[in-house]
């Protein structure tokens, strides 16, 4: 996928949401629906995890959810794995469709509160051997532009 | 289904600490020889093993075991994460209470600074963590999440968290295996002003990363009576387990351990098969890898209502001299939590506070204990101890 930069964006995993051929665009979350009792769920799965019905169907869910809880951590992404962040958000976020994601928060520390609206983008983790911008799914506050943490 | 027949022959821990020199079944065999020896017995005497670990290399336990002798006696190997030593110390004790062995051994060793990187998580699953959706979510900040939601829902301070963390580590300075041994008596405040892993945990909160290697071996009750005339006896009696189990707004991805009230759920199991219930427990010891899990459990394990945890915590009801006493040894904060062996060095402790030879750590007149472990997948396990004459 290439964005009008021309930049390749690849997924840091394959399978879990949607890199729009327009950056600007909004990102979405590949889940399931069930089609017996109508449970969503994320990631997608086959058998439905409350009735046990097989051949749930594919959905996109989000792109907006209400934060449920959050954390700012100060140690490293991907712990010492990657130097380059040494402190960021993570929280679970609420979606209308009922699954509640998991997921690392755009801003800084005074930026979160229990119950606000935020709003699915996608970050740029580093570059592959290739050149594609690896990217991961993130939740941000609704109309704030997309800003990395001071 | 109570747990009928089986009593605890010996039991034996190899300090959890740093030991870059040692290899692990080197610790494993220090374990079980220490075991074997306040057992009074010989590997000849085990029928059965279950050897359990979280490094990621295959068949590392049977080669442990051989370090104790070649018997050929059968040998399992059991891995639930966290609760890994609590599900072997299961597994033995239904191998004896079902007929199936007279003698069975539970023995777990870990070394978390060998695992690279990947650390507790087990960085060698799923390619290299940072090839992970998931891996940025590390334990100290999933347990924050649940921290921070608590302190939404209730009120509660991070100092109710420090309080419950400087009890620990106090109680730890009273064991002689605890991994940390302070020298002074640590203060909430203290534990507060320790740099903040993830808000609103600090690092005094939380688990060290150390090695170490337990033992339990159980044996039938006859067995244990004839062998150690004028012993008290100490008999698991209930042994519950459980995975996660579906509800509205479940998390699928990231979690290190699913919802909390699994740890309910797996209580209410254990204390049905026992036949009795927290009321009759004098001491309980739980998964506090960060002190806010310990305040959660007090509700979860029914030792007071929902919402009273803090009161608790407040009133010292869960330090040593209080109503429940919670992690005599110093639990995860200051005893240690090496993966493996930490369920089986839980029962040591309950062994020792059940025999009345636990020193100055002792719970006056204690008869009835209780180990919870949660695992990362998720698991809980939550086993019930008895002591007669």
């Amino acid at each position: 996928m290439t964005g009008d930069t021309g930049v390749v964006r690849v997924p840091i995993e394959a399978g879990y949401f949607t890199i729009p051929e327009d950056p600007a665009e909004t990102p979405r979350l590949l889940g399931s629906r069930c089609p017996a009792c109508g449970e969503h769920f994320f990631p997608r799965r086959l058998v439905c995890a409350r009735c046990l019905a097989e051949g749930c169907e594919d959905v996109l869910l989000g792109p907006r959810g209400r934060l449920w809880t959050w954390t700012y951590v100060h140690v490293p992404l991907f712990a010492k794995k990657d130097r380059s962040v040494d402190a960021y958000g993570v929280g679970q976020v609420d979606l209308p469709e009922g699954p509640r994601v998991q997921a690392i928060l755009v801003g800084g520390p005074d930026d979160f509160r229990i119950g606000m609206e935020l709003e699915l983008d996608l970050e740029v983790l580093r570059t592959d051997d290739a050149g594609a911008e690896v990217v991961i799914f993130r939740f941000g506050p609704v109309g704030d532009p997309v800003e990395e943490p001071a | 289904m109570r747990i009928e027949g089986a009593a605890i022959a010996g039991s034996g821990v190899v300090r959890f600490g740093l030991y870059p020199e040692r290899s692990t079944a080197e610790l494993a065999r220090d374990a079980g020889l220490a075991a074997l020896h306040d057992a009074g017995m010989t590997l000849a005497d085990v029928d059965e093993a279950f050897v359990g670990y979280l490094q990621p290399a295959t068949l590392v336990g049977v080669k442990a075991m051989k370090e104790l002798g070649l018997t050929g006696l059968p040998v399992t190997h059991v891995e639930n994460a966290s609760a890994t030593g609590l599900v072997a110390l299961r597994e033995a004790a239904w191998a004896v209470a079902s007929g199936r062995a007279r003698v069975a051994m539970a023995i777990a060793f870990d070394k978390m600074t060998d695992m690279a990187g990947g650390g507790r998580r087990g960085g060698s699953q799923r390619g290299t963590g940072r090839d992970q959706l998931d891996a940025t979510i590390l334990p100290a900040a999933y347990f924050a999440l649940w921290a921070q939601r608590r302190m939404h829902d209730r009120g509660t301070t991070p100092s109710h968290f420090a309080a419950i963390a400087a009890k620990n580590w106090n109680h730890g300075a009273g064991c002689p295996w605890s991994h940390r041994q302070t020298d002074h008596v640590v203060t909430a405040e203290e534990v507060l002003a320790s740099r903040v892993v993830a808000e609103p945990l600090t690092a005094m909160m939380a688990c060290p990363a150390d090695d170490g290697a337990a033992c339990v071996i159980v044996a039938t009750e006859d067995l244990v009576r004839a062998r150690q005339p004028g012993r008290r006896l100490v008999r698991p009696v209930a042994s519950a387990l459980r995975s996660e189990t579906y509800s509205p707004g479940h998390t699928f991805l990231g979690p290190v351990v699913g919802p909390a009230t699994m740890t309910r759920d797996t209580a209410l199991a254990a204390y049905d098969d026992a036949g009795f219930g927290p009321g009759d427990i004098d001491l309980a010891l739980c998964h506090d890898a960060f002190a806010n899990e310990e305040l959660e459990y007090y509700e979860l394990l029914g030792f007071c209502p929902e919402g009273d945890g803090e009161r608790l915590v407040e009133e010292g009801e869960t330090a040593l001299g209080g109503s429940i006493p919670f992690n005599t040894d110093g639990g995860l904060i200051a005893r240690g939590h090496p993966g493996g062996p930490t369920g089986l060095a839980m029962v040591h402790e309950v062994v020792q506070q059940l025999r009345g030879e636990a020193g100055e750590r002792q719970v006056e007149g204690a008869r009835r204990a209780l180990a919870h472990l949660v695992g990362g997948g998720s698991v809980c396990t939550v086993n019930l101890f008895e002591a007669s004459q």
